[in-house]
């Protein structure tokens, strides 16, 4: 047993992404931990069933949650999956609210009114998405490249415009009065549910968690594969050393900003190509894009991270929806969420932590590898 | 004449309001950059000052029978506390846990709205924390009567905006004509130096997170006061504005000033434009006016971040051994 | 040792059997150094013996595992600049520590600031400074901002720091890096007028014809171990080289005559401009440099070399003039092209421009040519290649890491960074390598390795254009010479034709040679 013990540490040091993978699940254990607390505060006589509730996620109802999970996780793993990009490309997507927004604006509008389209609807409306998206993640690409504005506050200050923006478009052209809501796709605008419908019964599960899969295949191509990606890398890591070996660093910033906007484009078009849920003409930013920010740190940036990452926020929000009949209110996931992200900040340190636990462990000096070149 | 004056008897006030907690806020933002710490969490510290300020307003409205400016003191002051307390995660994860400072304000960001909610749900059942009192001064006795400037500025004002303009001028005093001040900047732009002439640079660091924090907290408090009789988790993106507010002031307290009362009247014309005759006949959508302010710090960052004036060793943890 | 140097009474700083330690280094290990009153001491180790980490423990930046500091004759505890600044010890530092944005007063009594009511004053400061500044010859202009000075008058800041805060033991780290031969002189003046006045100084340096102009008696360290302590005017230069590397040092480079064969670069008047200043920063510069030769831009650094490179291989664009590389004018042409069309470029600053440190070593020796059909195929990496590619250079040019292809390189050493961008360089076999300070910071083994690629380079017929802040590089390198001074040719000499201090003299724009 103890060598088992000692064999798994050592292959852990030895593995470049094994400390990384440990302080993440650190983060999250952190996070489930002060979420408890919290709830033993609020609410003591809940807290232990509550939190429990919380772990089981997807697999409170059985198929159907699993299905939910899916369901819920696939537009957080797109827009995990755009952040996390961004961050390979050195770039700081905070701005995957608005191109998520911009892009199911984009995707609603189509899904309602290019019913000409019939069985190819939800492609184009899906495409839609994703070209709006784009456009709103060229817009601080452009302006980080060329006037070497910070995307940070480029990106949030698109969030709020693309909020304003996309309420009174929807006020004006898709505006049902009746509900106070925008129109809802029409039904061949709604993502196909396939074959998933039989196995997860009565859940919103669709083709959505295969789209997402393909997004994760291709970005993973494209980052770990190509001179694409090689190039984006670099400029990521290192602008002007890109730029002294002749690449063209202002066009790439560009580049990984459109990307990633229509990685975010994509998930607004998932997230509302379904039937019960509309777009709302509010003043609120959708929590979305900001989640997607701590799968892609969970998922330590890499898109199969982030995709596992997304699923397991999924089944977390389950776990928060059937909290509610523990008198909890579902705010406690966001709570939870934000303490691992926070968590996860602390990586650096956390590494050096896990890393000096298993050196004391296995008497022999851990080094820590540092960036994420995988290629 | 007196139609156009009337016009900015009901404008003048709400500019100020609008302008106050950004500038505030900003100069908050400004005391961390300067010592070397980015301090997005802005939003969020406001969230979390204006959310547990305004509980314990609430709470002195229900059980005391203090005056109502005093209880506005008072939940600024317990604002500004929260402010600090919860700044000190920020500051601990970018100071000594040398994390990226972006990632753990986006922490603080998210955790700040879903606490207050939370904790909002949970005891009164409502997203809203409601206050009484309606904390405007219709008139300031004496000052309040002179011609012109007294309807201006010294009607329909708040306690909050003359603590705020006192804050801002105190700060910046501090900021440039003390030791600690001197110090605090030495720390953002070049920290090495400083160590090497014994000025405690991760205590240099901590004190201007934790004014930022001081400063948001207060901010946010003076937000609810100002704008609203309620608090629903959210600033409506201020904290985030006013670090527009602080690159478009290049980083300098003055121009921080300017640069508020620019983005306060876009704010206002977006909000009250339907006051103002000619505008209103312009029928243009509410939403584009909400839009300027952001649209405004866009444009202007386009233009003024070429030769950026940023302290120069903002944003990178203090690391005693790379030389 | 004698009496006399044993009693302690002489010695006004005495560092004992000091042990400093970093993860994996001993940086000092068990070294001793006393320095007497009013004395010169010379600190000399090549880069990495230890030198500087000494002084940062008797700075108080560092704390040592072992080992006491004595200071006028009382063991004291020195844990932080505070501390070593009120026993009047004081550190001129080798990249200097001064906010770019303050002025000089407000550097000088930054932590040492007199207050009065809460606010800063600063009238007692000013007249002090004058003072100092008087009595010393250190004339600063207290109000002018760090930014906008000299780095000659930015050293006298440096010094005035310490001077200000009464310190009378002085540390010099590696002070004449940036300055021009008649600058250094005036330094050491400066220095020993000090230590005439009482001032104990060392001396951080590993130069050694400035030991010998202002030391008493010199400490050598190598790799962390204190090799000996001699008096400095009984002591030869070779002497000395040999203590400091440990094995008998030529100071000329093996160097067969230059053959010059058809013009490889030519520039004419080639001009670039700076934004910032409104000029040319770079003022009709017209090359011509040819297989075979190794042609050297000497200066001061700041005197346009650098733009000059970007010029040349586009990173900036001209304000005037034209390039031909090998006869095709690439004025207009991309970096990317201007590389393929023959133009190799080691950089001046290996980090920040020549490597992507998060990068494996494999991943940054195709930094430039990723994209050619041997290294991807429609867009797509050929990881075999890539991994051969690598291991070829690794051999042919004894690059050496911990993992291999896949060392990410930030763990690299600098003469190994370096020795991997000039692998890089040279096997894409361009007709023009220009080398921009290749061996800054290294240390002697690998100084000496990149000469020797760089000379056989030359002699298999490339150009190459060097640009040199080492005097002593650009003496045993160069077969002809160019001196910059702000931004202009100011003179052309072949390479045996002239000497150090000839140079010197253009370097500081003392003297330029017309130019027909």
């Amino acid at each position: 047993m103890k060598d088992l013990y000692q064999n798994t540490l050592k292959k852990i040091a030895n593995s470049s992404n094994g400390i990384k993978t440990i302080s993440s699940i650190t983060a999250i254990v952190a996070g489930l931990l002060v979420g408890l607390i919290i709830m033993l505060i609020a609410n003591p006589a809940g807290a232990f069933p509550g939190f429990l509730t919380i772990l089981a996620g997807g697999f409170n109802s059985g198929l159907r949650s699993m299905g939910d999970t899916l369901y819920y996780g696939v537009p957080i793993i797109l827009t995990g999956l755009s952040v996390a990009f961004a961050f390979r490309t050195g770039l700081f997507n905070i701005g995957a609210t608005g191109q998520l927004t911009v892009g199911a604006f984009a995707a609603v509008y189509i899904g309602y009114n290019w019913t000409f389209l019939g069985p190819v609807h939800w492609i184009v409306a899906l495409i839609g998405g994703m070209l709006a998206g784009a456009v709103w993640g060229a817009i601080p690409g452009l302006l980080k490249a060329y006037r070497n504005v910070h995307e940070v506050v480029a990106t949030i200050m698109l969030n709020y415009i693309g909020m304003y923006l996309v309420r009174l478009l929807i006020l004006t052209f898709i505006y049902n009065s009746d509900s106070n809501e925008a129109h809802s796709p029409a039904p061949s605008a709604r993502l196909p549910e396939l074959f998933l419908d039989d196995i997860f019964p009565r859940s919103s599960a669709n083709i959505g968690i295969f789209i997402a899969i393909l997004a994760v295949i291709v970005i993973h191509i494209i980052l770990n594969k190509t001179t694409f990606g090689y190039e984006l890398k670099s400029v990521g890591f290192n602008r002007s050393a890109a730029k002294y070996a002749g690449m063209n660093e202002k066009r790439n910033i560009v580049f990984s900003m459109t990307i990633a906007g229509s990685l975010a484009g994509l998930a607004g078009a998932v997230l509302f190509l379904v039937a019960g849920k509309n777009m709302e003409p509010v003043n609120v930013l959708l929590q979305e894009g900001f989640t997607g920010i701590a799968i892609a740190l969970l998922g330590l940036s890499a898109p199969i991270g982030v995709f596992l990452a997304g699923i397991f926020y999924g089944s977390l929000q389950q776990g928060g929806y059937y909290l509610q009949t523990f008198d909890f209110e579902p705010q406690i996931i966001d709570i939870i969420i934000s303490v691992i992200i926070y968590f996860a900040a602390l990586s650096l340190f956390m590494q050096r932590f896990v890393a000096d636990f298993i050196s004391r462990q296995i008497n022999k000096d851990v080094e820590i590898a540092e960036g994420n070149d995988s290629a | 004449m007196s139609v156009f004056l009337n016009q900015l008897y009901f404008l003048v006030p709400l500019f100020i309001a609008s302008a106050v907690p950004l500038a505030v806020v900003a100069l908050g933002g400004l005391f961390s950059e300067r010592s070397g710490v980015i301090n997005i969490a802005l939003e969020g510290i406001m969230i979390m000052g204006g959310f547990v300020g305004i509980m314990f307003i609430r709470y002195l409205e229900n059980a005391t029978d203090l005056p109502m400016q005093l209880i506005a003191f008072f939940g600024l002051l317990v604002g500004l506390i929260t402010g600090v307390v919860f700044a000190v995660a920020h500051a601990f994860a970018s100071i000594n846990m040398k994390a990226n400072q972006i990632i753990s304000a986006t922490a603080l960001n998210l955790f700040a709205p879903a606490v207050a909610i939370f904790t909002a749900r949970m005891l009164w059942q409502t997203d809203r924390v409601v206050i009484s009192g309606n904390y405007r001064i219709s008139s300031i006795p004496l000052l309040g009567d002179i011609p012109v400037i007294g309807p201006m500025f010294f009607q329909s004002t708040y306690l909050s905006t003359f603590i705020g303009i006192a804050l801002f001028i105190g700060a910046t005093i501090v900021l440039y004509k003390t030791r600690l001040g001197l110090r605090l900047r030495s720390c953002g732009e070049n920290p090495h130096a400083a160590d090497s002439l014994g000025v405690n640079v991760l205590k240099m660091r901590y004190v201007g997170v934790l004014i930022s924090g001081a400063m948001a907290g207060m901010g946010g408090v003076i937000f609810v006061l100002s704008f609203a009789t309620r608090f629903d988790a959210n600033v409506a993106g201020f904290g985030f504005l006013a670090l527009a507010v602080m690159i478009f002031g290049q980083w300098k307290p003055k121009r921080i000033v300017l640069a508020a009362l620019f983005f306060a009247t876009m704010r206002v014309i977006g909000s009250a434009y339907s006051g103002i005759e000619f505008l209103s006949d312009l029928s243009i959508p509410a939403d584009i006016y909400r839009m300027l302010p952001y649209v405004a710090t866009l444009i202007v960052l386009a233009f003024a971040s070429k030769y950026s004036q940023a302290p120069a060793a903002a944003g990178e943890p203090y690391d005693v051994g790379k030389r | 040792m004698t009496n006399k140097e044993k009693n302690s009474d002489n010695y006004v700083i005495e560092m004992e059997h000091i042990t400093k330690e970093f993860p994996g280094i001993k940086a000092n290990d068990d070294i001793t150094l006393r320095l007497k009153k009013g004395e010169i001491h010379a600190l000399l180790g090549e880069n990495g013996a230890g030198k500087s980490t000494l002084m940062s423990v008797l700075f108080g930046l560092y704390q040592a595992e072992k080992g006491q500091i004595k200071v006028r004759g009382e063991v004291t505890r020195i844990n932080n600049p505070n501390d070593a600044t009120r026993l009047g010890i004081g550190m001129v530092h080798q990249h200097f520590k001064l906010v770019e944005p303050f002025t000089v007063m407000e550097n000088i009594i930054l932590g040492y600031e007199d207050v009065e009511n809460g606010l800063l004053t600063y009238d007692k400061a000013y007249e002090k400074i004058m003072d100092l500044s008087n009595q010393y010859n250190l004339k600063v202009d207290p109000h002018a901002k760090i930014e906008d000075i000299s780095v000659g008058q930015q050293q006298r800041v440096e010094i005035l720091k310490m001077l200000y805060r009464d310190a009378d033991i002085l540390i010099f780290d590696e002070p004449t890096a940036v300055l021009t031969p008649q600058e250094i002189e005036e330094l050491i003046k400066i220095m020993k007028s000090l230590a005439k006045e009482g001032k104990s100084i060392i001396l951080i340096t590993h130069k050694l014809e400035e030991i010998h102009a202002s030391s008493d008696r010199c400490t050598i360290l190598r790799r962390g171990q204190h090799i000996d302590t001699v008096d400095v005017k009984s002591t030869t230069s070779e002497e000395l080289a040999e203590k400091m590397v440990g094995r008998k040092v030529s100071f000329g480079v093996d160097k067969k005559k230059a053959k010059p064969g058809e013009t490889v670069l030519k520039t004419e008047n080639l001009s670039v401009y700076n934004p910032l200043t409104d000029q040319d920063v770079v003022r009709d510069i017209s090359l011509d440099i040819k297989r075979g030769e190794i042609f050297c831009v000497a200066g001061i650094e700041g005197n346009g070399q650098s733009q000059l490179v970007y010029g040349l291989t586009g990173l900036s664009p001209l304000s005037k003039g034209r390039i031909y590389l090998n006869g095709e004018d690439v004025t207009d042409k991309s970096i990317r092209a201007r590389s393929q069309a023959g133009m190799s470029h080691i950089p001046e600053d290996r980090q920040k421009h020549g490597l992507i440190l998060e990068f494996t070593l494999e991943n940054n020796l195709i930094l430039q040519s990723y994209q050619s059909d041997t290294f991807s195929r429609h867009g797509f990496l050929k990881f075999d290649a890539i991994r051969e590619h690598a291991e070829e250079l690794i051999d042919t040019y004894d690059i050496r890491s911990s993992q291999g292809p896949v060392s990410v390189v930030r763990s690299m050493s600098g003469g190994n960074q370096q020795k991997a961008i000039v692998g890089r360089e040279i096997d894409r076999g361009n007709d023009l390598i220009i080398a921009v300070q290749p061996t800054r910071g290294l240390d002697v083994g690998a100084i000496e390795y990149i000469h020797k690629q760089l000379i056989a380079e030359r002699d298999a017929g490339k150009a190459v254009l060097l640009i040199s802040l080492e005097l002593d590089e650009v003496m045993n390198l160069s077969d002809r010479i160019m001196v910059m001074y702000e931004g202009e040719n100011v003179g052309e000499f072949e390479g045996g034709n002239v000497t150090e201090n000839e140079l010197g003299l253009y370097m500081s724009g003392a003297k330029r040679r017309d130019q027909s």
